[in-house]
């Protein structure tokens, strides 16, 4: 999403969906996984008349309760979004106003992109990339991109999505993607319904979108659609990723991710452009590289003055200044480039993703691991050969509340399997050299913190009762463990040593157990000394110079002091009165939420150009510009200033204009509009989604030769099932009862209780053709391994139609391991090690198996 | 003393009575003796985020407290309905949370604390095929001194790159971090924090997974 | 004092089943772990420490095709509940606002109650020999709160309170419905059994999910009721066959001596 509108977050909230006039779930089943989404859902449905479509390999629980249901294969939702964005602009359905004014439909594009035949411009064989050159704006002298607002001009954005998508007729959709030709047009025509300026439609999705080889661009498919549609920012609308954790979003924020540092900026590299300070800020804040500047004093005046290309990241020397200030205090000095040679460097050359991880692990490259709250021999793909990698560990960390699959993957049970298989790794106890240190860790509500939500509410949870035995929260283990870390290399003259030794680290309390709120104060920044306790107001507030210090910048604004002076940490507000006057529920006194506590992000869009409504949409109207307000912009002295129920997510000074002067929409990305064309590197694979199959597929591409994403990185080769072996597609997913790996589930006795062990959904259909009767004890078998377990026939999985050919496909969850009150063979073992070429996530969603009788 | 689960329900049951109406609007008097009390009356609940997806529900954890404010046991835990998201709802996941903690015997139907939650720091020795407990100190500072260890053997603290100039990268590759997405922020940030720290570069969370 | 009543809107179901648990948690029952058979439903009844579950049915609507039914299955508290009549301990009650309860501390575990309810509801627990069910959370309801099951319901499925606002409010939603595509769209719970606190709204005829259409006592029950408790205990052995006759008499025999040591608490 980020390459579409500047960042990677659901762009709304889960009480907003109450708001809409047309929900597509797709890729998601939020009746299963995010359940309480429903009650706002099915609000929006009873006031509002809205429309609930559901498209899916399955009919889950969400098609169940949904208006129209739609299937479709798994791993083929470009196509069926291409025909979308083909019917949009054949019927004229798209918003007008809003595509010329906030995409950057208009813009016109360097005359040497091209696409032929499933590749874009500059792709090369040898490496299996592109160089994304040619994927860029024509630009004026002043590098400025050049427009044509009448979106006529061959080489505008909108005339080349509309040559793109012009392969991408109905016929052809349908026969890709299996959907009825019936139930598609029924899709079409609700959905885009949504372009009138009155309404709004958002797009919810999940793992099922992101979980494939082309998983980026799944996304990027739906945005687009969003941004013709005249959807995005705006209540009722967005592109809403469910995040599937309850702090997966907080652990992102965090940047427990290789490729980045906190506040998603990318983290550095053993490049020569990021060798210093000066040379990793030029590099990362966009419009900056060839700037005349080669101190950190030039480039504060430079961003002082402005320079185009740039957006609001234009201010990224203050967050990775204040960071570093955070991390290093006094250790950190303008004189030593604030410390920042003491962030570790990566290497360009290499990819440490999670997959990358384990493939290293396996070689035996990795000597150490900590497993935070996971459970890789259930929830890895290739789990058969995750769980041997874990055996090449000298050491394991395992912190959580159970002895899960991970934290016992030595034992004997551990190795059992229902077939024998040569190409599967057997083991003993006794063969693994492994030491396992286990730290039992507190429940949710046996100690304190806060988490954000996939809406980005960071919410306090208060402690309602003791931890069990000896286990203990957290924040008391990595607390513990860094001190006695530090004190290891106390009095280290090494410098090498001294990320460590000049680490700051609090005192976060006073006595032996953290304060979540000191912490959070570091998360907001600070000025002055830790110790003082000041908080910094808000990001707005960083500098670049070492005066703040701020952990997060993102999360900056989540603290504040109270009358009396002590911190008041936003995310423990309660106060559950809407505070929107059209009753939209945004509820911006309950808890925080980033950025700025902007419940809706993009929100510009939520009125035209000229700040007005969209016509007959006065009621989602978030803003209006009140002209002759005294509190108006502070720098100049003018009065004027947009006022409404959230916070803007523009700047709220700039009177309402068309062109240049206007508050831009989308103000992280360079342009400041939202991309229907994603420029240079932002997407691996190209500036337009194009369908490629899934890596393992019974069919070949109808679209064009390229089989597979051209792009992605093919670990084993030699694992990829064909289907004259493996007929059948496979794919994975949750369900209400249980929870990711099942560690948090299948220890809770109720739980267990409705999902009591691992089943395979199937059609009466298939279930025939193997001899398989309901309640059967079956096999599944793929390249990687095979796994037990019991059949649910039923009528809602039904054979596709794929091309005149009859496909079947099997379903089932990847909640089961061998602890637990709830056992069963966990379905990772089946999925195989490949992934997106983008964020290396894994395509657990589409594979090639095979099912028999046990 | 063990109380049977039938003696349990018997004095609760002796409870009964009428309380002030909360939420739904009309008085209503006790009637039989087989209404049992309502255990969380007059309990001061603590609000909580449900831990399992990412919706963001609140929840409410009711405990008994001794005299002097001791947490005992858990009561009871229920939808938050002041929360504007969930409005006291909750789907199977979040109305489990009890068993998180506490679950109610199969066999006796006794209250305890579930049986699967481990209370002891535990140490697997290589080749063995049994934990040992170990209390905290013993196994942090153990931990602490493999991180040492490994970090000192393999660190890379400088390379020469592509410019033919040597740069500090101070990168440390075998050891590896994942998780972290059941984590609150606080413990993501300090762990994040620490990792860069120690130069770890394998560095994940199930954002990826 | 006026009835309350609990409607069910099938239509709304998702089946997260949180009334399931949220039913477990306030009601202190174990779980009651049985293996899937194939189908996500896996009990096939309420047990006796499991008052509530949601039925799962998949129906071929000749129409609109297959359909994936959920219904929360749990006692209807009837008017006049078959389990009271049946008693012989008169451990049965309804409270003025209609719940029907029951009082483990007269229950001698004889399960006429369960062969008497139209729909199996009161069930035997071997662990305490007494009879068990939903209680429509009378000791939540008395202290002001909702149900459980109400409470926890995330999609409005389940709603609780004054019998003329919510049947109201049910009639309501069958009338929409039926303009919406679904004509056999129905209340099930106003006439069953004359009356019940429990009313379900369906998409389509009961017996797609699962329910008896002319749910009736078994003619044991009026048999019991009619001829036999209006006479004296002795009259027991002689109505009944023989198996049944030490199956009574032991338990009424083994009841009358427990009280004594377990009285105290009334």
């Amino acid at each position: 999403m980020s390459p579409s509108f500047g960042r990677g977050v659901m762009t709304n909230h889960i009480i907003d969906m109450k708001n809409t006039d047309c929900a597509l779930i797709i890729g998601s089943n939020v009746a299963e996984n995010h359940p309480i989404t429903m009650k706002w859902l099915l609000k929006a449905r009873e006031e509002r008349g809205a429309k609930l479509i559901h498209v899916d390999p399955r009919f889950t629980r969400t098609s169940a309760v949904a208006d129209i249901y739609a299937p479709l294969r798994s791993g083929t939702d470009i196509a069926f979004i291409g025909g979308m964005i083909k019917y949009i602009i054949d019927n004229n359905l798209y918003h007008k106003d809003y595509v010329v004014n906030y995409t950057n439909a208009a813009f016109l594009i360097n005359d040497g992109f091209d696409f032929k035949d499933g590749l874009f411009s500059g792709y090369d064989e040898s490496k299996k990339a592109y160089d994304p050159t040619t994927w860029d704006y024509q630009r004026d002298a002043e590098g400025k991109p050049i427009k044509d607002p009448t979106l006529t001009n061959p080489r505008c954005v909108f005339q080349l999505l509309k040559k793109h998508y012009e392969r991408y007729d109905i016929d052809t959709v349908c026969r890709i993607t299996g959907t009825p030709k019936d139930k598609y047009l029924e899709v079409l025509e609700t959905f885009c319904a949504t372009g009138a300026p009155d309404k709004t439609g958002c797009i919810i999705y999940a793992m099922g979108t992101t979980q494939h080889t082309v998983g980026s661009q799944n996304v990027r498919s739906y945005a687009m659609v969003q941004l013709l549609l005249g959807n995005a920012g705006r209540p009722g609308g967005g592109v809403n990723a469910m995040r599937g954790e309850n702090n997966v979003q907080g652990a992102t924020d965090m940047a427990l991710l290789f490729h980045i540092i906190p506040g998603y900026i990318n983290s550095p590299m053993n490049t020569p452009d990021h060798k210093d300070l000066i040379s990793f800020l030029k590099k990362e804040t966009p419009g900056a590289a060839n700037l005349p500047v080669s101190t950190l004093a030039e480039l504060r005046e430079a961003v002082k003055a402005g320079f185009p290309n740039s957006g609001f990241k234009i201010n990224t020397s203050k967050w990775v200044v204040s960071m570093l200030k955070a991390w290093w205090g006094d250790a950190a000095t303008p004189e030593n480039d604030f410390a920042y040679h003491y962030l570790p460097k990566r290497d360009e050359k290499k990819n440490y993703s999670h997959m990358a991880m384990f493939e290293a692990m396996y070689n035996g490259e990795i000597d150490g691991l900590f497993v935070n709250g996971g459970n890789p021999v259930v929830g890895g793909p290739n789990a058969n050969k995750e769980q041997a990698a874990l055996a090449k560990l000298k050491w394991l960390v395992v912190l959580d509340l159970w002895l899960h699959e991970t934290a016992e993957f030595w034992s004997y049970k551990a190795w059992e399997r229902p077939v024998e298989n040569p190409d599967v790794p057997k083991m003993e106890p006794k063969d693994i050299p492994t030491e396992v240190f286990f730290l039992p860790a507190a429940a949710v509500y046996e100690k304190e913190g806060t988490a954000s939500n996939t809406g980005r509410w960071m919410q306090y949870r208060w402690k309602g009762a003791e931890p069990v035995g000896d286990s203990k929260p957290d924040l008391w283990i990595i607390d513990q463990l860094c001190k006695r870390i530090k004190k290891l290399y106390e009095g280290s003259t090494k410098p090498e040593d001294e990320p460590i030794t000049k680490l700051t680290w609090g005192p976060y309390g006073e006595g032996e157990e953290p304060e979540p709120v000191l912490v959070g104060l570091e998360l907001n920044g600070y000025i002055g000394k830790f110790e003082d306790h000041k908080p910094v107001e808000n990001f707005t507030k960083l500098a670049d110079d070492g005066s703040t210090a701020c952990g997060v910048w993102v999360y900056s604004g989540c603290m504040t002091t109270k009358p009396d002076g002590t911190l008041d940490y936003k995310p423990m507000w309660r106060d559950n009165q809407d505070n929107s006057k059209t009753g939209l529920g945004l509820y911006s006194k309950w808890a925080w939420c980033w950025p700025l506590n902007r419940r809706i992000v993009y929100n510009r869009c939520s009125v035209q150009p000229d700040g007005t409504p969209w016509p007959g949409d006065e009621a989602r109207a978030l803003f209006k510009w009140d002209p002759n307000n005294p509190d108006g912009d502070p720098k100049t002295g003018n009065p004027g200033k947009w006022v409404g129920d959230d916070v803007p997510d523009f700047n709220k000074y700039l009177a309402p204009a068309v062109g240049p002067g206007a508050a831009v929409p989308f103000l992280m990305r360079p342009e400041g509009v939202g991309c229907l064309f994603a420029t240079k590197k932002d997407m691996k694979e190209g500036p337009f989604p194009e369908h490629y199959e899934p890596w393992e597929s019974p069919f070949k591409n109808l679209l064009n030769s390229q089989q597979n994403n051209p792009c992605i990185k093919v670990w084993e080769p030699d694992k990829q099932g064909t289907a004259d072996k493996y007929p059948i597609i496979g794919t994975t997913y949750r369900v209400v009862e249980h929870w990711q790996t099942g560690a948090l589930t299948r220890n809770l006795p109720w739980l267990a209780e409705l999902m009591p062990n691992m089943f395979i959904e199937m059609s009466e259909e298939l279930a025939k053709l193997k001899g398989i009767n309901n309640g059967d004890k079956v096999i599944v078998s793929t390249t990687r391994g095979d796994i037990e377990g019991i059949a649910c026939v039923t009528k809602r999985l039904k054979p596709f139609t794929v091309d005149g050919k009859e496909v079947h496909q099997i379903g089932m969850t990847w909640h089961y391991g061998f602890n637990g009150y709830a056992k069963g063979d966990p379905a990772n073992r089946l999925t195989p090690h490949i992934g997106d070429a983008n964020t290396m996530i894994p395509e657990y969603k589409a594979w090639l198996c095979d099912v028999r009788r046990a | 003393m063990k109380v049977t689960r039938r003696q349990f329900l018997k004095f609760t049951g002796a409870t009964a009575a009428t309380f002030a109406v909360v939420d739904l609007g009309f008085g209503l008097t006790a009637t039989a003796a087989e209404v049992k009390g309502c255990r969380i009356k007059d309990v001061t609940p603590t609000p909580t985020i449900c831990p399992y997806c990412a919706t963001g529900c609140g929840l409410l954890v009711y405990s008994e407290t001794d005299a002097s404010g001791k947490f005992v046991k858990l009561l009871s835990v229920e939808g938050d309905p002041d929360h504007p998201i969930n409005r006291g709802a909750a789907c199977a996941k979040g109305a489990a949370l009890f068993n998180l903690r506490e679950v109610y015997d199969e066999l006796t139907g006794e209250q305890v604390v579930n049986p699967k939650r481990a209370q002891k720091p535990l140490y697997r020795a290589p080749g063995s095929d049994k934990w040992e407990e170990k209390d905290w100190d013993w196994i942090l500072d153990e931990i602490a001194k493999r991180v040492k260890e490994t970090r000192d053997k393999s660190f890379i603290h400088k390379e020469k790159i592509a410019d033919g100039s040597e740069i500090i990268v101070n990168r440390c590759e075998k050891i590896a971090s994942m998780g972290g997405s059941g984590l609150d922020n606080e413990e993501a940030y300090l762990l994040s924090k620490m990792m860069r720290a120690l130069g770890v570069v394998y560095l994940e969370t199930q954002a990826r997974i | 004092m006026a009835k309350l009543i609990k409607v069910i809107d099938v239509t709304k179901c998702t089946a997260c089943r949180g009334c399931q648990v949220a039913c477990k948690n306030w009601n202190q029952n174990p779980a009651v772990i049985e293996p899937f058979t194939g189908s996500y439903q896996t009990h096939k009844d309420t047990n006796a420490e499991t008052y509530t579950i949601v039925k799962f049915n998949e129906y071929v609507d000749p129409a609109k095709g297959v359909r994936w039914l959920f219904r929360k299955h749990q006692c209807m508290h009837c008017d006049n509940p078959a389990c009271m009549e049946a008693c012989p301990r008169q451990a049965y009650s309804k409270t003025e606002w209609g719940a029907t309860l029951h009082d483990i501390n007269r229950c001698i575990g004889c399960q006429y109650c369960h062969y008497a309810c139209p729909w199996s509801v009161p069930k035997y627990l071997k662990r305490e020999d007494v009879v068990t069910k939903c209680t429509l959370c009378a000791n939540r309801v008395e202290a002001g709160l909702k149900p459980a099951c109400v409470q926890t319901c995330p999609s409005g499925a389940l709603q609780f309170g004054d019998q003329g606002e919510l049947m109201a409010y049910a009639q309501e939603r069958v009338s929409f419905l039926r303009n919406n595509g679904f004509p056999e769209a129905t209340l099930y719970g106003v006439n069953e059994m004359g009356g019940c606190n429990v009313v379900y709204v369906l998409a389509y005829s009961p017996d797609k999910y699962g329910l008896p259409v002319n749910p009736k006592v078994s003619g044991q029950v009026s048999f019991w009721q009619n001829i036999v408790q209006p006479y004296a205990g002795w009259l027991i052995p002689l109505a009944l066959g023989a198996s049944v006759v030490s199956f009574f008499t032991t338990r009424l025999i083994a009841a009358s001596e427990r009280a004594p040591e377990e009285g105290g608490n009334e």
